[in-house]
């Protein structure tokens, strides 16, 4: 029998579209008379769907999905089954989230750890998403390990592409996309987002804060040259705008305000970052909101108000650097106490439900949030010594030395600036600015141009 | 700021509501929950009785539009019959599709009879709830002709629905990509019912097949064209209202524990969700339901997300509670008509009606999604 002919001979199934029954033609339907090997086509038209009654013309082929052609389905734990209480179920897999399990792992060998992760997990330094066009940094680069890798060296569970719905203290649980979870341990690291916007929407505006928003950017922008539109002149937005001008883009960077980094730095020291970013080539718009983005063939056109005038901005990609803010409405779900993100103890990171603990972007320190790398290693390590019921002297939080990751346009602030308080110039000479705010006669900040 | 708990408080009236409820939940209804359950008896007498002492409408803006008290009324009939507890849900929501309605006939006259119990109709969109969340396809398809639609289409199960009585239902109209209208489909011909095999349990639902075969809906009853705005406007308290079912099956699943203590608490005393923790599980789910309730027009993400989430809770405190339930009673609770093996099958009917476990987890995935330029 040549293989056309099996091909061509083999019997089929048909699914009823109704209710989903499927009949088999090498079984046939022996209870309406139908007897095994009864083809499709010589079934009589009378005949009906045994379980939900239809006719026969409500049937059609049935081609089973093969196996690989499923969507990609969140990581399955092996063994995991549902009265499983892990030690410590760990919410969110950036440096946050990784910290924790490192420290955990190190002082715990045997200790039964889950990560739950929206995205694939993989390990990066997000910090290089903001310089890594200039860099000329591709996806190796800025990945150190893929999420399953690194959470097979930590001897990890990971539970990837999985999203936590819900968290119920009481009963210790989290309920994920991939199956409820218990826990002895919370923490949670889900980081920050960028804050919705209805004059940016999602579908047309990017914004880089993931490792999968910053390849869809790549990918995006290919290998010509752009015309790119950075809305915000925070910390962010510049270090974009210049890093894509940098890579051979024609770059417009839209400042809310009369200099860029307004919110941190006093206008002198703006007004100097302003001028270097426009020696770079970036065409900087001061005093400018948008106030509404809509797509035009390839690119999108940008709306907005320049120095009180209506204006319209075409451009082949516009990325958004408007700012972060904590999704609060899983700490809400369980209760946990929040201000502007959740609320810790800054010296053990417990929040105010019990045994669950949060470190990273979305928590606040005394009502402050702090979103940067430096402080994660040291709110990962107290977390962990909590956890395992160890001693641990406390976490003592220090205000992180900012920077501007640029080539022309950089500045260093450390201390603790008081956005109230004046700055007055220590030193200032061409192409320095050094300037400090002072309580009494103490220095709390220092920032240098 | 912290997070709010705050709950729609129980007013006098409602103390009054909820008594009738629980009189005929624990007398008349009580008495024949097996028969619901295994004998197909459909219990449309309580269902009178329970429209007649104002159970079937706490939820309709003409009764106060109080979702919480018809979500503890489901709960208090539930925690005796989950199917008569599911007869109310379907029940209730044929109410908000009645009451949106643009014609009087339905939206007053059968109104007023649907939420006093004098007349008795549910909801076929679990089909079109699906297809609108891309897992199936539109069973029922409608083409525009002179005063009305034609409507064709197959539904395999339909509950809350008999010969003389009606649902909601929804088509895609044809060659109107995205276009739905939402209908009062009256079974006043018997040829649009068709009889349905045989389920493990909750026979009472009164759950049918429909055939339709260009059968005609006038305009009169068309609910809403398009339909996906009211659907939206819906979908939460939609999905919300089964919490009362879940709870009330929580409820009696924690009471036959409890029974079972006082004769076998010294061997109970081994098993994991004990009645104690149970009870405090269904109080903070109950809070959290009744919370998100109290606010049932918002549509926002989060909030969508919420009630997916409360609803995902309510199946597994339902699994994890029948199944406490009937290893609390041994082989006692194994018998084919015993109660805690009754409410294993209830309980695993709140985890595969719609929104099953698994749909609302993918509509949480995609909700969460990051979404970026294509």
């Amino acid at each position: 029998m040549n293989a056309a002919y099996e091909e061509a001979d083999a019997f089929r199934r048909y699914i009823c579209i109704v209710c989903g029954w499927i009949y088999d033609e090498a079984l046939g339907d022996p209870d309406s008379g139908l007897p095994p090997g009864t083809r499709f086509d010589d079934i009589p038209d009378d005949w009906s769907c045994p379980l939900c009654g239809v006719c026969k013309a409500d049937f059609e082929p049935y081609l089973p999905v093969a196996p690989d052609a499923v969507p990609a389905t969140p990581t399955q734990i092996p063994g995991r089954s549902s009265g499983t209480i892990w030690d410590a179920v760990i919410v969110g897999a950036g440096s946050a989230g990784w910290s924790v399990a490192e420290r955990l792992r190190a002082l715990a060998p045997s200790a039964s750890i889950v990560m739950v992760s929206a995205c694939d997990a993989d390990r990066y330094a997000k910090p290089l998403l903001s310089v890594a066009l200039s860099r000329r940094l591709d996806l190796g680069d800025i990945r150190s390990a893929g999420g399953e890798e690194a959470a097979l060296e930590l001897d990890v569970r990971l539970l990837s592409r999985t999203v936590v719905s819900g968290i119920e203290p009481s009963g210790r649980r989290v309920r994920t996309t991939s199956g409820t979870l218990r826990y002895r341990s919370l923490v949670l690291a889900y980081g920050a987002r960028p804050i919705p916007c209805p004059e940016l929407p999602d579908s047309l505006v990017w914004r880089i804060n993931t490792l999968r928003s910053w390849q869809g950017l790549r990918a995006r922008i290919g290998a010509r040259s752009r015309h790119i539109v950075v809305v915000g002149a925070g910390l962010i937005g510049c270090e974009l705008a210049e890093d894509a001008v940098l890579s051979g883009h024609d770059v417009t960077l839209l400042c809310r305000d009369d200099v860029p980094l307004r919110g941190m730095l006093p206008a002198e020291a703006g007004a100097v970052v302003a001028e270097r970013l426009r020696a770079t080539g970036i065409r900087l718009v001061t005093d400018c909101r948008v106030t509404g983005v809509r797509g035009a063939g390839d690119g999108v056109e940008i709306e907005m108000q320049a120095a009180g005038d209506a204006a319209c901005l075409p451009a082949d990609i516009v990325i958004a650097a408007t700012g972060l803010r904590t999704d609060l409405r899983l700490a809400r779900v369980a209760g946990i106490e929040t201000d502007c993100a959740i609320a810790v103890d800054p010296a053990t990171m417990r929040t105010s439900a019990p045994d669950i603990y949060a470190l990273g972007d979305c928590v606040s320190l005394n009502g402050v949030p702090c979103r940067y790398i430096a402080p994660l290693a040291g709110q990962a390590d107290v977390i962990a010594h909590q956890i395992l019921g160890h001693a641990h002297a406390g976490y003592r939080h220090r205000s992180p030395k900012i920077r501007l990751k640029s080539r022309t346009a950089g500045f260093a602030l450390s201390g603790q600036p008081h956005p109230d308080m004046p700055w007055e110039p220590v030193d200032q000479v061409p192409g320095r600015l050094v300037m400090q705010q002072r309580r009494g006669d103490t220095v709390i900040a220092r920032l240098e141009v | 700021m912290s997070a709010s708990t705050s709950v729609s408080p129980v007013l006098p009236t409602d103390v009054d509501l909820l008594a009738r409820v629980e009189d005929i939940a624990r007398g008349p209804l009580a008495r024949c929950a097996v028969a619901i359950d295994r004998q197909g008896y459909y219990p449309l007498d309580i269902m009178r009785q329970l429209g007649a002492a104002g159970a079937l409408a706490p939820h309709l803006e003409s009764r106060g539009r109080d979702f919480g008290l018809a979500l503890r009324a489901m709960a208090a009939v539930s925690r005796q019959c989950g199917c008569t507890g599911f007869l109310m849900w379907c029940h209730m929501v044929c109410g908000l599709y009645l009451e949106r309605a643009p014609d009087p006939a339905l939206n007053t006259v059968l109104l007023e009879r649907h939420a006093g119990g004098e007349s008795f109709g549910g909801t076929a969109l679990s089909n079109p709830m699906k297809a609108l969340a891309g897992i199936e396809r539109m069973a029922l398809s409608a083409s525009r002709v002179e005063g009305g639609f034609l409507v064709s289409g197959n539904l395999p199960w339909v509950s809350h629905i008999a010969p003389g009585q009606y649902c909601g239902a929804m088509a895609r109209r044809d060659g109107e990509a995205g276009q739905e209208i939402l209908f009062l489909l009256r079974l006043d011909d018997d040829g649009l019912l068709a009889p349905c095999p045989h389920f493990s349990g909750m026979e009472g639902s009164s759950t049918w097949g429909l055939r339709l075969k260009r059968h005609f809906v006038p305009d009169r009853d068309v609910i809403a064209h398009p339909a996906q705005p009211m659907v939206t406007a819906i979908k939460a308290p939609f999905i919300l209202l089964q919490a009362g079912m879940a709870a009330g099956i929580v409820q009696g699943c924690i009471d036959s524990m409890y029974e079972a203590d006082a004769q076998l608490g010294h061997v109970n005393r081994f098993l994991e969700d004990r009645p104690d923790m149970m009870r405090q599980e269904l109080d903070a789910f109950l809070e959290r339901a009744l919370l998100l309730a109290g606010t049932p027009d918002r549509t926002e993400t989060d909030y969508l997300l919420d009630v997916l989430d409360v609803r995902v809770w309510a199946s597994e405190l339902a699994l994890r509670a029948a199944q406490s339930g009937l290893l609390h009673h041994g082989a006692r609770g194994y018998l084919s008509d015993a109660a805690p093996q009754r409410r294993m099958r209830e309980a695993q009917f709140v985890a595969i009606v719609t929104p099953a476990i698994k749909h609302l987890r993918l509509e949480i995935a995609r909700l969460a999604a990051e979404d970026f330029p294509a």
